[in-house]
């Protein structure tokens, strides 16, 4: 969906982002910076102050090139949530803001998947919208009055510094000082991040990747030090990270790896014991809490890798216990047999969840692609390919496995919680391109380490010739440089890849990433640009003309915005929960209108919104989605719709003249182009009732509309609202008046009696 | 026992046949001879579809048994060029499909006279394919029992595929026979399993006084690696999707290895890019050697140069790759 984005914008990329250019040029050098302050360290010649000044100053500027990179859409637009999902965030915040927290966990929404409602507070990680309502509120506390609107907006930019920061923690745990300032520069703009954290996208993803890194930086320390303090704090941090994301699943199987690893290299140790005891108890009992995932971590499959390593930990450490006291030979032998054959048994079992939970994943989305047509029609639910791997990641991509080398070369504790990390992230993000976000901050780490281990050597020794302390120590190195002409040729080369990532970073966040898809933009020959503001401008419309309690039908996809910047009642929206309602619409746009009549009336519905593209060429709109609808509508009513209907006997699915009966009889396609094909003439070269987005002349260009009549269209027709007319009176039925005098003496003497009495 | 039962059931229709047979001979002669050639089309039909659950047909054999009128039973008919010098490899994959539901209803307990399955292969029955006017392979055509076939008799391959649960889905919708699918569980993952296990255990047996290779990084790591260049070259997509390896140029026979579209790859493809993204990190890696190494000057020199020319020439290469799929692209 980005590319398309991308190819149609990319042409007047260099009027457009001369800002973002400045500020993408301006970071290159703030790694070279940081790759001489880790050769620096080695030294310990610099006071301590210098590099605590260096290392705040790098963050604050990687946490304001994060921020400014992000704010593309906002310049360009302006301050406006954007997409689909963001808008029911928004929605529940501002319902959170105005009627409190309490009121929001109870919340029922009446106005959603009508006529069913949907249990609102019992069905999403609030962690989000708290945030949001927090900051809000503590802004008001100030007298800081901002919009909470203008809080969500800027709430994923304002995060994506928090996660620069918590990636710089965890990477100096790892490595260095020098690879987590590498590291945080990277993940500030490193394009498979901001493609969920730009200004206005406001959604889980935003603020759990900062939740996700932080509890990893917790965990290692925790391992690191075997103090309770810092095991609560990931508890804590797993807390957020649970109230904010559904992907704290991955948090939750990854630390039990981690434990299991570091027991099978015979690694354990009396801080492992106590930081992953106390992590599983608390964080179980906390991730408890929140009302949407419930009982599910004593119940599902995958939680269940955790507990069995907590009870293998515990296994362990109790022979290790014994073997303490027990002396005898024959004890040891036999405790060492249990050992072994417990962790065979727990291993086995773990290889079996694994196997069933993961690695049947590209199967199980084969088995969903064929059977729910739904899910496949989702495109975020996709494998990846390479090009996907390279436009959001550029050179991280071809240097990470570097610093996994590195890293498992000189392996410990904390490293192999990242080679562990980094394998199975990439293995998700193969799967699944939604995924690539959880394997970007590994990415940006290994990438540091390997980057921050080039710059230490190549920068490194110059400064030591420069600095004479230095000599004293390891002038017994006699082989000591390889000459200051290839270092330099090194450095500058080195120094160039980045810059070419950084300038690849910007253009793709200002091209794919950056469009609110709310509000869309057209540019000229020119180089001008038109802004499209037709969604808002039909979602204006309904808010002001209908009946507050008005039910508007369209497909799922617009069921957020209808709700959130129209506030009116949906039948279907992106939560997607019920597949057979959704299937109920489907079925109705793709009958003919009379059939849909029936369905629409037995729904209750008033008015019909569409989306239809083929004025200005929008390739989204409901006509190329339509074969979705008659998917999944044919999943649920197979005797009713057939998706072969809808196609030519070729097979092809045409709207001109050649089209099928069924396909141009249809309720979406009649609403689609009602009014179009007569009146409309979009210029001189292309014959009236010519669609440009499907490039062909309509086949059915005399439409009658019996049931619905057309109630509003937006400036470029992008949004067509049409209301269902209420049930016509009976017609009077021509017959004659019975003669009912012969029967009146009768009834009257059977009535009037009873009427006296 | 079950033989027994299952005889009892193939019995019960015979004799429910024999019946009407018998109550129709008063009609007339012809509709006598009518339905002694009936009765006597399905009890060869029965009979060869006992001995295999699929039917080979030739022309005659489809002539009479398929297209000739007095049936009283459905037959779904596979087309198909099984022979190797038809390198026709989606009919063997159609094929296995189709035995797999062939038998499934051949053992099943609802198995009866109403429906067979039969093949006509075109090495065998190319008149057939011309009587009917077919010009590709594999198609599914079900011919039912009272009049001809209609369009939707024709199992619709290209939307659909050919999986044994959809062609019973087309099966139950055309006939009213509903076949549950028994797939013959497949052993071999599991065999392989079992096998990889067992091997790595003789090798540890075998090795058990010197178990220092388990503790060799290098080993872990290249398996590491080998992991993440797998995933990142779109391997998963591949073995999700299937593409082809390369794609040929049917006009001019020119072989293209790169998908000129940035939604989409071949396995020669991802190959490449495989090889491209080691040579970057090995680069990466002989740049770190070269400056922490304890050896000849000269000898550290050139290694340096080395993993610098692999990074930048093989990164030159990626970034052009990925110029040329996606186009408008600025950057070189």
């Amino acid at each position: 969906m980005a590319e398309h984005h991308t190819a149609s914008d990319c042409k007047h990329k260099t009027s457009s982002n001369a800002g973002g250019s400045v500020s993408g040029n301006g970071r290159p050098n703030s790694p070279a910076g940081c790759g001489g302050s880790g050769g620096l360290s080695g030294g310990l010649t610099q006071p301590a102050g210098w590099q605590s000044l260096l290392s705040f100053t790098i963050l604050f500027l990687a946490w304001l090139a994060g921020f400014s990179s992000r704010l593309f859409a906002v310049i360009r637009f302006e301050s406006i949530i954007h997409e689909f999902d963001p808008w029911f965030n928004y929605r529940s915040t501002h319902h959170l803001t105005t009627n409190g927290f309490y009121e929001f966990l109870n919340w029922f929404d009446e106005r959603a998947w009508y006529p069913l409602g949907r249990i609102v507070g019992g069905t999403v990680y609030p962690g989000l919208m708290v945030t949001a309502g927090l900051i809000h509120y503590i802004l008001n506390l100030l007298h800081v009055t901002v919009h909470i609107r203008d809080v969500c907006v800027f709430l994923a930019p304002v995060f994506s510094g928090l996660t620069a920061i918590s990636t710089f923690l965890l990477t100096r745990e790892l490595w260095n000082q020098g690879a987590g300032l590498l590291a945080a520069c990277f993940i500030a703009i490193v394009p498979g991040y901001i493609s969920r954290s730009v200004a206005g996208s406001f959604d889980n993803e935003g603020i759990a990747i900062f939740a996700l890194q932080f509890t990893y930086y917790l965990w290692v320390k925790s391992v690191k030090t075997g103090s309770v303090f810092w095991a609560i704090g990931c508890c804590l941090s797993y807390f957020y990270m649970v109230s904010a994301w559904g992907g704290y699943v991955f948090i939750i199987n990854l630390i039990p790896l981690h434990v299991f690893a570091l027991l099978l290299m015979q690694r354990f140790s009396r801080r492992l014991y106590i930081a992953y005891s106390t992590f599983y108890i608390v964080g179980l009992v906390l991730s408890m809490q929140i009302p949407f995932v419930g009982f599910q971590p004593i119940r599902t499959s995958e939680h269940m890798a955790a507990a069995g390593v907590f009870a293998l930990l515990q296994a362990y450490a109790f022979l290790q216990y014994l073997k303490d006291r027990l002396t005898r030979q024959e004890f040891q032998t036999l405790f060492f047999l249990g050992v072994s054959l417990a962790a065979g048994v727990v291993f086995l079992t773990v290889i079996y969840l694994t196997y069933t939970g993961e690695s049947h994943l590209p199967v199980m989305l084969r088995y969903a692609k064929i059977h729910i047509p739904i899910i496949a029609s989702v495109s975020e639910h996709q494998p990846t390919t390479w090009v996907s791997f390279f436009f959001d990641l550029h050179i991280l991509v071809c240097t990470f496995p570097a610093g996994l080398w590195f890293c498992i070369k000189n392996i410990n504790d904390e490293r192999v919680f990242v080679a562990l990390y980094a394998i199975s992230a990439v293995y998700f993000a193969g799967v699944m391109v939604r995924l690539m976000l959880t394997l970007t901050p590994v990415v940006c780490m290994l990438s540091a380490i390997a980057f921050s281990s080039v710059f230490e050597h190549y920068l490194g020794d110059d400064m030591k010739r420069e600095n004479p302390p230095a000599e004293d120590s390891k002038q017994d190195r006699p082989e000591e440089g390889l000459g200051p002409n290839i270092k330099s040729i090194v450095t500058m080369l080195m120094l160039m890849l980045l810059m070419m990532f950084a300038v690849h970073c910007t253009w793709v966040t200002s091209n794919a990433y950056s469009s609110p898809s709310v509000v869309l933009a057209s540019y000229n020959h020119d180089g001008s640009r038109n802004i499209l503001d037709d969604f808002r401008e039909a979602y204006y419309w309904l808010r002001q003309n209908t009946d507050e309690h008005a039910r508007v039908m369209s497909w799922w996809d617009y069921g957020y915005q209808i709700a959130g910047m129209a506030n009116r009642t949906t039948l279907v929206d992106n939560n997607t929960w019920n597949n057979s309602h959704i299937a109920l619409v489907g079925k109705a746009m793709s009958s003919n209108e009379s059939a849909a009549y029936e369905i629409m009336k037995s729904l209750d519905v008033d008015y019909v919104l569409i989306i239809f593209g083929g004025v200005i060429g929008y390739s989204g709109d409901d006509i190329n989605k339509f074969l979705w609808m008659v998917r999944i509508a044919e999943g649920e009513h197979p005797k009713d719709i057939r998706e072969s209907d809808y196609f030519t006997p070729q097979g092809e699915f045409r709207v001109d003249k050649a089209g099928s009966p069924t396909l141009l009889n249809c309720l979406m396609y009649k609403m689609s182009y009602y009014r179009f094909g007569p009146y409309t003439r979009l210029d001189f070269r292309t014959p009236p009732g010519f669609d440009r987005t499907r490039n062909a002349e309509i086949g059915n260009k005399d439409i009658r509309l019996k049931h619905l009549e057309e109630a509003f269209t937006s400036e470029h027709w992008l949004v067509r609202i049409y209301r269902v007319k209420k049930q016509e009176n009976r017609q009077a039925l021509d017959h004659k008046l019975r003669n009912i005098a012969a029967k009146q003496k009768y009834t009257s003497k059977k009535v009037l009696p009873s009427l006296f009495h | 026992m079950a033989v027994a039962f299952k005889g009892f059931q193939f019995n019960l229709p015979f004799a429910s046949i024999l019946l009407i047979l018998l109550l129709c001979l008063q009609s007339g002669g012809g509709q006598k001879k009518k339905e002694n050639m009936l009765a006597e089309k399905v009890e060869q039909m029965m009979e060869w579809s006992s001995r295999r659950s699929v039917i080979r047909m030739n022309g005659d054999k489809f002539r009479r048994f398929v297209k000739a009128p007095p049936r009283n039973y459905s037959v779904i008919v596979m087309f198909t060029a099984l022979q190797p010098q038809r390198q026709c490899s989606v009919c063997r994959q159609a094929n296995e499909e189709y035995q797999v539901l062939a038998n499934s209803w051949r053992y099943s307990s609802a198995f009866s006279n109403k429906l067979f399955f039969t093949v006509v292969d075109y090495d065998e029955g190319a008149d057939v394919f011309q009587q009917l006017n077919m010009n590709s392979a594999p198609t599914f055509m079900h011919f039912p029992a009272k009049g001809k076939p209609k369009r939707a008799d024709t199992f619709d391959l290209q939307r659909i595929g050919f999986a044994s649960e959809q062609l019973a889905k087309w099966i139950a919708d055309r006939t009213d026979v509903q076949i549950r699918v028994f797939r013959p569980p497949n052993y071999s993952g599991t065999i392989a399993l079992a096998l990889l296990v067992s091997l790595v255990g003789g090798l540890l047996y075998l090795r058990r006084n010197n178990l220092e290779f388990i503790y060799n990084k290098t080993g872990w790591a290249m398996a590491a690696l080998c992991v993440v260049f797998a995933m990142t070259s779109g391997q998963m997509w591949n073995h999700i999707r299937g593409p082809p390896y390369a794609h040929k140029n049917p006009q001019n026979g020119q072989v293209s290895y790169i998908h000129g579209s940035s939604q989409a790859q071949f396995v020669a493809e991802s190959h490449i890019i495989l090889l491209l993204n080691a040579a970057i990190t090995m680069g990466m890696v002989l740049l770190n050697e070269a400056a922490t190494s304890k050896g000849d000057v000269g000898k550290r020199r050139i290694i340096c140069l080395v993993g610098l020319g692999l990074v930048v020439f093989f990164f030159s290469f990626l970034l052009s790759i990925f110029r040329s799929k996606y186009h408008g692209y600025p950057y070189r």
